[in-house]
């Protein structure tokens, strides 16, 4: 199976077991294309494909869930950080979502 | 909880059920393009990126990368080996994984002319290689003349280290030989420049040496420039650790140097500084290669499409790292690479006849201000009608009032950065 539709299974796994609808209208849909322009640009600091050799955490053993609900709340402050906050605020919800499906997404 | 939405799941879904129908997922792993043959010049941090994530993206497409050097050593640490933290071999990076586990085609040759309208490259050696598309990320010149006097030769005695390697070692020994009360005079270019934290991070470093080994030595930085990135951070940095012993001197307040004298070791800019160890960048500009291969504008850089790094000089051929004018973006190794992955999904996309999607870019510098202090500087990039420009809200500088237990993580991924940036491009 490919990844994308890997991806997407998993995505729909996660999306399945919530209700709450909160992506702001203006967003824009994310292409998967676009979601992998943006989560490569994570790997130069949590490591190839999200697994990272040093001290800061791997990605790779994250589901979409759990990265979505940590970005949100490094992007609010709810979650103190050195750098993550910084970086989240670069993110629309539906962004944030669409990234996190394509790391989730990656060979285990 | 998660706010996960049913819409946007949807509409990644959808998007994502569509790509996939139409072959064009730049990271399906097994898809192959019609063939191509991709040439990347230079395996620095633009050129080993674009090349792995281009095999990455597509194992259907050849990809040559043509380095000169043997092994790689990263500008990144170089200042933390001028101040005993690390070694040159911490920081040497060899080609092997790219080409074993990627299938990058590595030649160890130099690039001596690029013949765009034939689509082929001649090597020093003699051979000549032909492309279907060209990545050229060959870093910085070194404008020799622009300060009076300094050129190559005046390098050996007055070390750049604005390229690791030989020169980094060569600043490191006259540090070592320094007597202690002896005066370090640095040079800081103007801009743009590769790395724009790095004059003050290597100051920063050379005074955690001379605190520990020679404390009643001096740092003088003589700069170009009027201002500097993370200025506020490194000032109260300096002051916490090394009080009185750094001294910068701004362009506007007699900083900017015009000439030196290598045998008197005199760095000449509104006075005359004498000098026990001189560490003189000079101005840059792209490349050699991408100069002599017409790619760069009038200033020495070279202009490119914000989404792909196509030339806007000869298309067919993508520059990146601190060679392009990429807008907002710094030149830095996590920049270039950044621009080389988005540049490989690019040509990937190109190749197969698709539609290039939307890019994302993202920086960060972190800079060790001493043992246990680091600080950073971030952003994610977009395109707008303006170019490639940071999302507003976004990114920035550590804060300025933050407790040492902050300084301390950031030093901590600081190097965690390293290990992960590296592994990732040549690991
Ligand atoms: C002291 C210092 C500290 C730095 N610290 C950081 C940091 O902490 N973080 C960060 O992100 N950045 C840092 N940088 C910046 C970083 O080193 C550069 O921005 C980065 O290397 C740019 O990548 P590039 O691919 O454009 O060029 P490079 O990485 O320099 O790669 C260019 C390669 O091309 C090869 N080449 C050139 N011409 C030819 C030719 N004709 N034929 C064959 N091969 C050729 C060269 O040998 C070289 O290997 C630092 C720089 C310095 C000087
Ligand atoms: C500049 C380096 C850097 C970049 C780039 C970066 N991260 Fe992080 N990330 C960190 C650090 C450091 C932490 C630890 C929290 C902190 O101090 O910021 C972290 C923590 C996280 C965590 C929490 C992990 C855990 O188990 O606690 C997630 C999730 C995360 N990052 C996701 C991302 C995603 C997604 C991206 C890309 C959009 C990204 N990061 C880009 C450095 C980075």
């Amino acid at each position: 199976m490919s990844i994308s539709s890997r991806a997407v299974l998993l995505s729909l796994g996660a999306a399945g077991l919530l209700v709450v609808a909160s992506a702001q209208a203006a967003d824009a849909p994310v292409s998967a294309a676009q979601a992998a322009n943006m989560a490569v640009n994570c790997f130069s600091c949590h490591g190839p494909e999200g697994r990272s050799p040093g001290s800061i955490p791997s990605l790779q053993q994250l589901t979409a869930v759990n990265i979505v609900a940590l970005m949100k709340d490094f992007r609010s402050g709810k979650r103190p950080s050195t750098v993550m906050g910084r970086h989240a605020k670069g993110y629309t919800d539906a962004e944030v979502e669409a990234l996190a499906g394509y790391i989730a997404g990656l060979k285990k | 909880m998660s706010n996960f939405s049913r819409r946007s799941f949807i509409k990644i879904a959808g998007a994502a059920g569509a790509a996939t129908a139409l072959g064009s997922l730049a990271y399906a792993p097994r898809a192959r393009a019609a063939g191509g043959h991709v040439v990347v010049i230079g395996g620095g941090f633009g050129g080993a990126s674009c090349a792995k994530y281009l095999r990455r993206a597509d194992s259907g497409i050849k990809v040559t990368l043509i380095e000169k050097q043997k092994e790689f050593i990263t500008c990144p640490f170089s200042n933390l080996v001028l101040g005993g933290l690390k070694q040159m071999d911490d920081i040497t990076h060899k080609f092997d994984t790219l080409q074993k586990k990627y299938g990058v085609d590595v030649v160890h040759d130099t690039v001596t002319e690029i013949d765009p309208a034939g689509k082929s490259v001649k090597l020093k050696s003699g051979k000549s290689i032909k492309y279907d598309r060209l990545v050229v990320s060959p870093g910085i010149s070194l404008k020799w003349g622009s300060i009076e006097g300094y050129d190559e030769k005046a390098a050996e005695i007055m070390p750049h280290a604005w390229k690791a390697g030989a020169q980094t070692v060569l600043l490191r020994k006259q540090l070592e030989a320094m007597k202690d009360g002896g005066v370090v005079v640095m040079a800081s270019p103007p801009n743009p420049f590769r790395c724009p934290p790095g004059p003050y991070e290597r100051a920063s470093m050379i005074a955690h040496y001379l605190k520990k080994h020679k404390p009643k030595s001096k740092i003088l930085i003589l700069d170009a420039k009027d201002k500097f990135s993370k200025q506020g951070l490194f000032q109260a940095g300096w002051q916490q650790h090394y009080p009185g012993m750094i001294e910068w001197v701004a362009g506007a307040k007699g900083g900017v140097v015009k000439a030196v004298d290598t045998k008197k070791m005199i760095v000449d800019a509104l006075d005359k500084h004498k000098a026990d160890v001189a560490n003189v960048i000079p101005a840059q500009a792209a490349g050699k290669i991408a100069i002599k291969a017409g790619l760069a504008d009038d200033k020495g850089w070279c202009p490119v499409d914000p989404k792909t790094f196509e030339s806007q000089k000869h298309p067919g051929i993508h520059v990146i790292g601190d060679a392009s004018i990429a807008g907002a973006m710094p030149k830095s190794g996590f920049a270039a690479s950044s621009q080389g992955k988005i540049c490989a999904a690019a040509i990937v996309a190109m190749m197969r006849g698709k539609t290039i999607a939307d890019v994302s870019y993202v920086n960060t510098c972190y800079s060790i201000v001493a043992p246990k202090h680091g600080i950073s500087v971030a952003a994610v990039y977009r395109v707008t009608d303006k170019g490639i420009v940071a999302v507003q809200g976004a990114g920035g500088v550590s804060p300025a009032d933050a407790p040492a237990a902050f300084r301390e993580e950031e030093y901590k991924y600081t190097y965690g950065w390293y290990d992960s940036i590296t592994a990732d491009i040549w690991g």
